[in-house]
C-alpha cells in the first residue's frame, strides 16, 4: 500500500490498529487563566483564559501574525508565562518535572526539521524520548509504541525510507507518528496541513479525527482554513491580536460578524449539505 | 538505503534492568577506526630518526631494551602519540556536538572562536609573562574558557540558534586574532618563533603534563556523554521539539554545548589549536555513515585517526624537519572530506 497516493484507503487500516496505542485513562484537562505572553516587551498573547475540552478536537483559528503559535508554544510551556498560568488537570504546569510534562505533553511545530538523511522510522523512534533514560534506552513498550504510531498513521511500509526524500504528505505522516509514538495526553499540532492538497489535508484531518475518537486524545490544532476547521473541530477558538475572540461549537463561533471581525473579511455563512457544519464563503469584493 | 531496525541493537544488562541501543554499523566501524589508530600508534612509537621494528618497539614498552630506546620510546614518542589520539578524539566529539545542536556543519569550535581564544591566551603567556610549559597550558586553558563562556552567555540570552552561536563565536573569533596580531608585532623575534610552532598546533616535546590534561579531561567528560548524549538525538530536531520532547527545559543543550567547549578547550591547552580537525572528524564520519546522525564514539575514533596519522606524516614527511602536527591535519583531512563528497554525490546521497 502507498500511503501517499491513497488517501482514501488508509483509514480503514488504521481502524484495526489504533487500538493499540495506548488510550488515555482519563482525558486530560487543559488550560489558561488570565495567560499573557511576550517576546520582549512585545505581549503576543494577552490575558487569554480558555479551558480546553478535554478529549476533544480543539482547532484555533486566526489571522497570521495574531499569536495561535505563540499560544500553543505557551500551553507547551516553551514560553514562561509573563502574567497568568497554564493548568494542566488544575494544576499550575510550572510546577511539573520535566520528564513528567513530556509524556503528558506533545507538540508538532508548525515546521519541524529533520537531521539529514535519517530514515522515518529512526524519527519516529526519537517521540520515545520522554519514556526513556540512559541507562533504559529501550523497553518493549517503545516498540509496541512505534510500530502502533506508524501502523495508524499508515506508513509501515515507508519505515527505512529516508524522511527527505518523502513526499509532503507522507512526511506529515511521519511527523505525526512521532508525536503518537510519544503517547502523550494532549497533542497539540501547529498547522499540520501546511503544504498539502485538499485531499492529503482530509486525510491527515481524518486520521486525526479517528484517532482522537479511538484514543480520546486532548487534540489541540492551529488550521488555517476555516472550513475545514469547522468541520473538523468540536471546539473552536478564534484568536485576533492575542486574544480569544470568540469560542464554542463551530456553529456558534462561525458566524459573519466574528469572521469580519477576526479576519476583516465579509462572508456569508451556510450549513455544509454534507454535514450541517457551516462554511464561510467569502463575499465577491467589487472592483 | 539503510535499514536502521535491523542496524540497531540492545545490550541488554537482565541484572540491573539496564538496556543500551547501539547501531551495527557504527559500531563496527567505530571499532575499525580504532584499530587503525591504535596501528599508527604502533608504527609512531617506532619510525622516526630512530628506526625500531615493531617488535622491538613492543619490547621497549615492556620493560626490555637499552637506555637509549626506552627515552626514545616511552618518554619521547609515547606522550606525543597518547596526546595526539586523545586530542584528536576530543576535538571530534567537541564538532560532533556543535554541528549536531546547530544542524550546521560549520559549527565547530575552531570556527565559533574556542581556539582564538586558546591562542591569544597562550600568546600572552609566551610575549607578555615570557612562560613556557605548564604556564603556557594554562594560559591557552584560561583564553579558551572564557571565550567559550563568553559566545554561551551571549548566544545564550537569545536562545542558543545555531545561527547566534556561529556569528557571535565569528564576531569574537575576529577580535582575538586582532588581539593575537598585536602581541606577535609586540614581541620579538624568537618569541614569535615559539609562537607560531605553537599557534599551528604542534605535538612536539610533549609530556605527562599534556598527557594528564586531556586524558584527565577524557576521563571526566566520557561518562558525562555517555549520560547526556543521548539527548542529542532529540536536540537535533530543533529548539521547540525539542524542549517539548524533554520538558521545556533548555538546561541539557546548554550542558551540552559547555562540554563541547571544555573538550575543544583542554584539547587546544595540550597541542594548541590544531585546525580543522573538530569541523572535518564529523564531517568524514557523516560519509561513513550516511544516513544517520554522528555518533560520538565514531567521531572521536575519526578525530584521534587523524591527528595521530598527520601527527606521523608531519614528522617523517620532510625529516629530518618536522612540521607542526596542524600544517598537516588540513593536508589530509580536506582531500579525504572531498573525495567522500565527491563519492557521495555520485552514488546519489545529497552532501
Ligand atoms: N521568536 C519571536 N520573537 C519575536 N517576535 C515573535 C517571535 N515569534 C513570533 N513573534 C511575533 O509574535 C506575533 C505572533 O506570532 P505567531 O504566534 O507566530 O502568530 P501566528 O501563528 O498566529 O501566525 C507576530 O507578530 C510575530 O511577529
Ligand atoms: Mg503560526
Amino acid at each position: 500500500m502507498n500511503p501517499d497516493s491513497t488517501p482514501a484507503t488508509t483509514l480503514s487500516a488504521t481502524t484495526l490498529s489504533a487500538g493499540t496505542l495506548s488510550a488515555s485513562a482519563t482525558a486530560t484537562t487543559l488550560s489558561t487563566s488570565d495567560l499573557t505572553l511576550a517576546y520582549g516587551d512585545r505581549h503576543v498573547v494577552r490575558d487569554v483564559s480558555v479551558a480546553v475540552p478535554p478529549g476533544r478536537i480543539t482547532v484555533i483559528v486566526g489571522a497570521n501574525g495574531s499569536g495561535k503559535s505563540t499560544l500553543l508554544r505557551g500551553l507547551a510551556r516553551l514560553m514562561a508565562p509573563r502574567r497568568g498560568s497554564v493548568l494542566l488537570d488544575g494544576r499550575d504546569m510550572a510546577r511539573l518535572g520535566a520528564r513528567t510534562l513530556a509524556q503528558r505533553l506533545g507538540l508538532l511545530p508548525q515546521q519541524p526539521l529533520a537531521p539529514d538523511g535519517i530514515t522515518v522510522s529512526d524519527l519516529v523512534g526519537r517521540g520515545r524520548h520522554p519514556h526513556q533514560r540512559w541507562f533504559r534506552q529501550h523497553t518493549e513498550a517503545d516498540s509496541a509504541a512505534i510500530a502502533a504510531a506508524m501502523e495508524a498513521t499508515g506508513i509501515t511500509d515507508l519505515a527505512e525510507r529516508p524522511v527527505d526524500e518523502l513526499s509532503g504528505g507522507q512526511r506529515q505522516r511521519a511527523w505525526l507518528a512521532l508525536a503518537l509514538a510519544q503517547e502523550p495526553d494532549v497533542m497539540l499540532l501547529d498547522e499540520p496541513t501546511t503544504y498539502l492538497d485538499l485531499a492529503h489535508q482530509v486525510d491527515l484531518l481524518e486520521l486525526l479525527t479517528h484517532l482522537n475518537a479511538t484514543l480520546g486524545r486532548t487534540t489541540v490544532l492551529v488550521l488555517h482554513d476555516l472550513n475545514l476547521a469547522s468541520r473538523y473541530a468540536h471546539h473552536l477558538v478564534a484568536v485576533k491580536d492575542g486574544r480569544i475572540a470568540a469560542e464554542g461549537p463551530p456553529a456558534d463561533v462561525l458566524t459573519p460578524d466574528t469572521i469580519e471581525s477576526v479576519f476583516s473579511l465579509s462572508c456569508a455563512v451556510i450549513n455544509d449539505p454534507l454535514t450541517g457544519t457551516p462554511i464561510a464563503l467569502p463575499r465577491p469584493q467589487p472592483r | 538505503m539503510t535499514a536502521t531496525r535491523r542496524d540497531t541493537f540492545h545490550v541488554r544488562i537482565a541484572r540491573h534492568g539496564l538496556v543500551f541501543r547501539f547501531s551495527r554499523r557504527s559500531t563496527v566501524l567505530t571499532s575499525v577506526l580504532w584499530l587503525c589508530a591504535g596501528g599508527v600508534l604502533a608504527l609512531s612509537l617506532g619510525l622516526g630518526e630512530f628506526d625500531l621494528r615493531l617488535a622491538d618497539t613492543l619490547r621497549v614498552l615492556g620493560g626490555g631494551g637499552t637506555l637509549i630506546e626506552y627515552d626514545v620510546v616511552v618518554r619521547d614518542r609515547l606522550p606525543r602519540a597518547v596526546t595526539a589520539l586523545g586530542v584528536g578524539a576530543a576535538f571530534g566529539v567537541s564538532g560532533a556536538i556543535l554541528q549536531r545542536i546547530a544542524a550546521n556543519p560549520l559549527v565547530s569550535p575552531d570556527v565559533i572562536g574556542v581556539n582564538a581564544g586558546a591562542s591569544f591566551g597562550a600568546l600572552f603567556v609566551i610575549t607578555v609573562l615570557g612562560g613556557a610549559g605548564a604556564s603556557l597550558v594554562l594560559g591557552a586553558l584560561a583564553g579558551a574558557l572564557l571565550t567559550g563562556a563568553a559566545i554561551v552567555l551571549i548566544a545564550l540570552n537569545h536562545g542558543l540558534s545555531g545561527y547566534r552561536l556561529v556569528l557571535v563565536g565569528i564576531g569574537i573569533a575576529a577580535m582575538l586574532s586582532s588581539g593575537t596580531s598585536y602581541l606577535l608585532i609586540q614581541a620579538d623575534y624568537r618569541q614569535v618563533l615559539n609562537a607560531a610552532s605553537w599557534l599551528t598546533g604542534s605535538l612536539a616535546n610533549r609530556g605527562t603534563l599534556h598527557v594528564a590534561v586531556i586524558a584527565g579531561t577524557l576521563a571526566v567528560v566520557v561518562p558525562v556523554l555517555l549520560v547526556l548524549g543521548r539527548h542529542l538525538r532529540v536536540l537535533e530536531l530543533g529548539d521547540d521539539l525539542s524542549r517539548a520532547l524533554s520538558g521545556g527545559t533548555r538546561r541539557i543543550r546548554l550542558s551540552l554545548i559547555t562540554t563541547a567547549v571544555v573538550l575543544a578547550a583542554m584539547a587546544t591547552a595540550a597541542a594548541g589549536p590544531i585546525g580543522f580537525v573538530a569541523l572535518v572528524a564529523p564531517q568524514i564520519t557523516r560519509r561513513l555513515l550516511p544516513g544517520r546522525p554522528v555518533p560520538l564514539g565514531t567521531a572521536a575514533a575519526t578525530g584521534a585517526l587523524l591527528v595521530i596519522g598527520s601527527d606521523l606524516a608531519a614528522r617523517l614527511l620532510f625529516a629530518p624537519t618536522e612540521l607542526p602536527v596542524g600544517a598537516v591535519t588540513g593536508v589530509i583531512g580536506a582531500p579525504v572530506l572531498l573525495y567522500l563528497l565527491a563519492r557521495a554525490n555520485r552514488i546519489g546521497h545529497t552532501g
